[in-house]
């Protein structure tokens, strides 16, 4: 019964968010370089997110909207990325100075 | 209605794979949403003006109490959807009120923290960045109450009809909405709280 | 409570609107009364889940508001067309340009298209319906709403008046102090939430509802473009939502986002608009190029020329189309390397645009052409359009903007690529697939008619824009001395918009002769079409297709035709149908008293708005119905009835 309430992978998933947010702590409390700290930052986040994505969610689950939800992911990913860097670039790193 | 015995409930109807598959085209647009509203927070992060910066406000405790919360919901809310696919009805509903539990708790400290905000002095009027940190804060949070609300009535809905292809549709489709919240919160955690106060 | 700002002051013209909108109201009341049509009206239509019906509400709503922004075209145009003259003042004039924008480009383009995709597409693709019908109507309702609630405004409280792009700080609360903003964010909120909706329908239906065969390289060009479409407006109006959610924030609430003080940036409007904007205008555009797609191999009895290239450069310009936002501000003062780097991206889409219209000149090449009324919009398009594309790059160029910019070169560049890429292409789709949904054609003699005063016309008011625009006169300016010269170039612009007006009265004036006297199609295929919305019967029955059709090949009717490949195989069972419901209606009379409440800062009604709308969503959930099933009897008979034959 257990083992049916708990599946093995939910659970290492679960553990492993934890950890990564515990891991990513260490910005704080740990005397890093800027770089240092936002590369942490960036891992932990994108390991976390797709642990939800792939553990959780079950994205590749179905077999005849696998691919289409992927290419969904990735066109969001492109849009957002494009929208948060683009504006950045353009009001920060790219303004005329 | 045609019911494909080999696909789990949720899936077992064309309508119901199609309402998963159409979910997660919603889901890939809260992403450029999202990804907006972090836009405007980090063109904003240094724009404080006479207000407050981020690491005068900002507590850990409480966020990493938030963390806590709302990554044990997405655990627990996956294991209601695992019970669910075994047809186990009563671990599905404890699970499921476990999660929506820590989203009222999760919503009930972030309510607590804007308010210690307010009593410092940063309001949503005082400058661009508490502006923009109110918003996204707010934006997820109002997620997560949305999700707090429409669980609950799923939940009812689960009480009294039981697990068949229309509730267990609708119970998996919020599993990913919850899920997802999850991740938006790994962004906030990681990019407004810690890098605000590295 | 404070009355004195619902009322909108001054202007004979502005009573003269309240008493027409008045006259239009009791006389659409009594009408409905009198002819005891309310209860039809409420089952056949404000409850319907039906795509096609839905698409004629789209589509009527459209042709309103053709009319709504065109009386606006042509009051600008007659404020214009001498220098100094008297007929708006600087504050008329501004709402009048700044709902001109808005209706033409989010309440008439949008719901055109729309409309025109939601009668065609399940029909192309082989479906019975869409795959949300009851969200079709949510979408529907929304969008109607939103679109009533900007309306109300010119009447109750004041237009918006700080252009349809509203930067920041304009449309501020310090200098836009009337209610006309907060219509702004509201309205296109309700709207953009409703258009959202229907891009998710869209993409589910177009990719998982294609009837058995129909790979997607087999769909028709027309559903393609739509595909992409729907997948751009899925993808750029949350940040719409989103910046318009702040500009409310702002101008309701007092945060400082967009500001000029306490760290608000008022610029952070302009980029967020365009990150939007620029996508919005393939949103109106890849349709047209899909419509024209469908029309050019119809007429020249031709399969489409490069098919392949055709898809992949739709997909391009989808992707691009994200990455040229920052050339509608070349001048804000960002530096060069972002000008050069959208300068870069901003000419790249010439290039993809540029194969799809060598594609269509060479399905043109050795065809069979039949001018038909589609048709010529179709063939003035191409090179209308290229003027446009041309001054396109023209602008593109980040240092010679600085010349242009808001001149009305730029007025002219934009009137050049949006009317033949959107209202060309509507009006064709309009001609073409007109028949299908009532059963007779428009009739081609005043069709024509039409078209050349169109067409004509259309190129008297825009192309002098060009030169006045080199001449030096900005957009947006009320009036103009004399000694600028730019008087008589204004008076030719003005005698074009009066002829597009009459090429416009004509062309309604078609639906009413052709209703009475064009003779009835029973064929379902009057233009000899290649696709499958074509191999049912027209008017179209409510379930679409009597028996699903199977497709081998990419132009299914035609192959059907020539090769005597049968579609249908199947015997006739019986159909499920989706029920009609009323509760998509009531959620968007809901939304809009809640977006009116918020526009007049009345907090309690608004809260109470707000709790009816998750009421009604709550109550759409416990919704437990299962739809209905047509019998195959019924089918038969309907069949028959419609193509001629005594039952």
């Amino acid at each position: 019964m257990m083992k049916q309430l708990f599946p093995i992978r939910h659970v290492m998933g679960y553990i492993a968010s934890l950890v990564l947010s515990a891991a990513a702590l260490a910005v704080i409390y740990l005397d890093l370089s800027k770089t240092v700290d936002i590369i942490i930052l960036t891992v932990t986040a994108i390991i976390q997110a797709s642990l939800q994505l792939f553990v959780f969610m079950h994205i590749g689950e179905s077999a005849d909207t696998k691919k289409e939800l992927y290419i969904n992911i990735a066109y969001a990913l492109f849009v957002g990325l494009v929208t948060i860097f683009g504006t950045l670039f353009i009001f920060l790193w790219g303004w005329y100075a | 209605m045609k019911i494909d015995a080999s696909k789990p409930l949720e899936y077992a109807t064309e309508e119901n794979s199609n309402k998963i598959f159409g979910f997660w085209v919603f889901l890939g647009a809260e992403i450029p949403l999202f990804a907006t509203l972090f836009t405007v927070y980090l063109v904003m992060v240094d724009r404080f003006a006479s207000g407050p910066s981020g690491k005068e406000i900002f507590e850990i405790g409480p966020v990493l109490i938030e963390t806590f919360l709302l990554l044990s919901s997405s655990f627990t809310i996956g294991l209601a959807i695992h019970a669910m696919r075994h047809g186990y009805k009563k671990a599905m509903m404890v699970f499921m009120g476990i999660t929506l539990l820590m989203g009222l708790a999760f919503i009930g400290i972030e309510i607590t923290e804007f308010f210690t905000y307010v009593h410092e002095g940063a309001t949503l009027q005082t400058s661009g960045f508490l502006s923009s940190l109110f918003v996204l804060l707010g934006t997820h949070g109002a997620h997560v109450s949305f999700g707090f609300l429409w669980g609950s009535v799923i939940m009812y809905q689960i009480w009294r009809q039981g697990i068949n292809p229309a509730t267990a549709n609708k119970a998996f489709i919020f599993s990913l909405f919850w899920h997802f919240l999850d991740v938006v919160w790994i962004f906030i955690f990681s990019f407004v709280y810690l890098k605000g106060l590295m | 409570m404070d009355l004195e700002k619902f009322k909108v002051h001054g202007e004979p013209l502005i009573y003269g609107a309240m008493i027409s909108i008045a006259l239009a109201t009791i006389g659409i009341i009594v009408g409905l009364t009198v002819f005891k049509k309310w209860g039809y009206l409420w089952r056949e239509w404000l409850t319907t889940v039906d795509h096609k019906r839905i698409g004629v509400m789209y589509i009527l709503a459209a042709l309103l508001m053709l009319f709504r922004g065109g009386i606006d075209a042509i009051m600008m145009r007659l404020q214009t067309a001498a220098p100094d003259m008297k007929f708006l003042d600087a504050q008329h004039y501004n709402e009048v340009f700044t709902t001109h924008g808005l209706i033409m480009i989010l309440f008439m383009a949008m719901p055109f298209i729309i409309g025109l995709m939601n009668v065609i597409i399940p029909l192309q693709i082989g479906a019975r319906d869409v795959a949300f019908p009851r969200l079709n109507a949510v979408s529907f309702w929304l969008f109607f709403f939103g679109a009533m609630l900007l309306n109300i405004s010119f009447v109750i409280g004041g237009s918006p008046d700080a252009g349809w792009s509203a930067y920041f700080p304009l449309a501020s609360i310090e200098f836009s102090p009337t209610v006309g903003n907060n219509y702004y964010s509201l309205a296109l909120q309700i709207s953009g939430i409703g258009t959202l909706i229907t891009g998710i329908n869209f993409i589910v239906t177009i990719l998982k509802m294609r009837a058995p065969g129909m790979k997607l390289m087999k769909m028709p060009m027309f559903t393609w473009s739509v595909l992409i479409t729907n997948i751009i407006i899925v993808f750029a109006f949350p940040v719409l939502t989103v910046a318009l959610a702040l500009m409310m924030f702002d101008r309701l609430f007092g945060s400082q986002f967009f500001t000029m003080a306490n760290g608000g940036m008022d610029m952070l409007w302009a980029n967020l608009f365009w990150v939007w904007g620029h996508p919005e205008v393939y949103i109106v555009v890849l349709p047209a190029f899909g419509i024209y797609s469908e029309i050019i191999a119809t007429f020249s009895k031709k399969n489409l020329y490069g098919y392949t290239s055709m898809v992949f450069s739709m997909l391009i310009i989808s992707l691009l189309s994200f990455l040229v936002w920052a050339h509608h501000f070349y001048t804000m003062g960002q530096g060069v390397m972002v000008n050069s780097f959208f300068s870069i991206t901003t000419m790249a889409i010439a290039v993809p645009t540029g194969v799809k219209i060598f594609n269509w000149l060479f399905t043109l090449r050795k065809g069979r052409i039949t001018f038909t009324t589609p048709m010529l919009y179709t063939l003035a398009f191409i090179p209308i359009f290229t003027i446009g594309g041309v001054t396109g790059v023209m602008l593109a160029m980040a240092s010679a903007d600085y010349q242009y910019h808001n001149t009305m070169f730029l007025v002219a560049h934009f009137h050049y690529v949006l009317i033949p890429g959107a209202v060309f292409a509507v009006i064709a789709g309009f001609h073409y697939w007109f028949p299908k949904v009532f059963g007779f054609r428009l009739n081609e003699r005043l069709g024509k008619h039409a078209f050349w005063w169109i067409i004509i016309s259309f190129n008297v008011t825009f192309f002098p824009l060009f030169l006045l625009g080199l001449m030096g006169m900005t957009r947006r300016m009320y009036t103009y001395s004399e000694e600028t010269g730019f008087g008589p170039l204004n008076m030719l612009s003005f005698a074009g918009a009066l002829g597009l007006a009459i090429g416009f009265v004509i062309l309604v004036y078609n639906i009413y002769w052709s209703t009475r006297y064009e003779p009835r199609d029973t064929t379902g295929d009057p233009w000899d079409a290649r696709t499958l919305e074509w191999a049912t019967n027209s008017p179209i029955p409510a379930y679409n297709f009597a028996v699903v059709p199977k497709v081998q090949t990419r132009d299914a009717l035609w192959s059907a035709k020539q090769d005597n490949i049968p579609l249908f195989t199947e015997e006739i069972t019986k159909i499920h149908m989706p029920s009609n419901t009323g509760k998509p209606f009531i959620l968007g009379v809901v939304f809009f008293f809640f977006g009116f409440f918020l526009v007049f800062s009345m907090w309690i009604p608004a809260i109470v708005a707000g709790v009816g709308i998750i009421l009604v969503m709550a109550a759409m959930s416990f919704d437990r119905d299962h739809g209905f099933y047509i019998p195959a009897k019924e089918v038969i008979a309907t069949e028959k009835k419609l193509r001629g034959e005594t039952v």
